[in-house]
């Protein structure tokens, strides 16, 4: 097949990593599945929030380590330099960046936040538990022995008076209504991102998605 | 047809590293899990300080993982970076070459599309000229080149490129 007529400027710059590609993706799949297919405390739910969590890790361990746009320095949040450059975008005249520009890493920062709050929260939720413990307990549930539900009720969430388990009691559910409203934060800011991802593609003349996928952005204009 | 990059053994060790890196953050992320579920259910003991060692073993390793993974990518990036300079060269030594032969700008186009592989048809559809015009365009710049067809005219430039190259193919 052949080349695409001779792109004066050479080949397109390497622009997204491997680890940034595949974390994006994998975080993406983790919040989909996790908002629309498995069930809230589903032994799988807890699975895959565990991968996210491991993937989340990778990411931040990626954004010190890793190669020049991955760091977190590439793409330090500055809000007001995001604003400028929504500015200037409604005006169709964005400046480029080697990394995420501005509005996108005050998105990505907020995006991550959101992840860690309904990770952490869910961690509380489950005590700590592992998805293999999780498993466990439940297929244990399930074959009809509910002694575990027993001793996991110490912190759970029925309303027996005594001082501590109010306590625990409170904290469960509040860490319960945090994971609800952060998870709807996250995909309230997905939906913000794809949009900005399809208006600033639009006026880039430039495919951030098949940047995202291969790792490659080409000026289509040019 | 375009140069694609060659799989080369830094190509192939970034895609294990990549692959490494992301299997050991998640038994780290679980083994991590699992030490401080025991470390609330059971307290301190034996069990719990191998398991801990083991986890930062782990830990560790991904930090040097991932230091590795971006020396890689960088490594990566630079050949890349080599292959776009040697294909302008390239670009250039063929641009110098119809300069000499004296091609007319429309000759110029037609002998690069023909270079980078493309049949009379599909340069014709390209063009958006007749085949006939792009057959006769081929057979002047042919005789301008003084070659005695597509096969040698394509030679000529390889030629070039093969001559220090010939003794052996270069180590991965």
């Amino acid at each position: 097949m052949p080349a695409p007529l001779m792109s004066p400027a050479g080949g397109p710059p390497a622009l997204w990593d491997p680890i940034i590609r595949l974390s994006h993706w994998a975080l993406a799949i983790v919040v989909l599945v996790n908002a629309v297919l498995t069930r809230g405390g589903s032994a799988l739910h807890v699975w895959v929030g565990w991968i996210g969590l491991g993937v989340l890790a990778l990411r931040l361990i990626w954004g010190l380590v890793g190669t020049r746009e991955a760091r977190f320095s590439s793409f330090p949040p500055q809000p007001l330099a995001a604003l400028r450059h929504l500015g200037e975008l409604a005006r169709g005249t964005p400046r480029q960046y080697g990394s995420h520009n501005p509005a996108g890493a005050m998105m990505v920062y907020a995006l991550w936040g959101a992840m860690a709050v309904v990770m952490a929260t869910g961690l509380v939720m489950t005590g700590g538990k592992t998805p293999v413990q999780v498993s466990q307990t439940q297929s244990v549930i399930e074959s009809g022995d509910w002694t575990t539900l027993a001793i996991d009720d110490e912190s759970g969430d029925d309303d027996s008076e005594t001082d501590a388990g109010g306590k625990q009691g409170g904290l469960a559910h509040l860490a319960e209504e945090l994971h609800e409203v952060a998870a709807n934060l996250i995909l309230f800011l997905a939906f913000l991102h794809v949009a900005g991802v399809f208006v600033e593609s639009r006026v880039m003349r430039k495919n951030l998605t098949a940047a995202m996928l291969t790792g490659r952005s080409d000026n289509r204009g040019a | 047809m375009p140069v694609r990059a060659p799989i080369t053994a830094e190509r192939r060790q970034g895609i294990i590293l990549v692959a490494f890196l992301v299997i050991q953050t998640l038994a780290a992320v679980f083994y991590i899990g699992d030490v401080f579920g025991d470390l609330a259910g059971h307290g301190v003991s034996a069990h719990l300080v191998v398991e801990a060692l083991v986890t930062l073993a782990l830990v560790l390793a991904i930090g040097f993982g991932a230091i590795r993974l971006r020396r890689t990518l960088d490594v990566l990036r630079a050949q890349e970076a080599a292959l776009e300079v040697a294909r302008g060269a390239l670009g250039e030594v063929i641009d110098g070459q119809f300069g000499a032969w004296g091609l007319t700008p429309a000759e110029r186009d037609v002998g690069m599309l023909a270079l980078k592989g493309l049949d009379v048809a599909e340069i014709a559809e390209v063009r958006g000229a007749a085949q006939g015009t792009v057959r006769a365009q081929l057979t002047r710049i042919y005789s301008k080149a003084g070659v005695s067809g597509r096969a040698q005219f394509a030679a000529f430039f390889v030629e070039d490129l093969m001559g220090a190259g010939l003794h052996a193919k270069p180590a991965e």
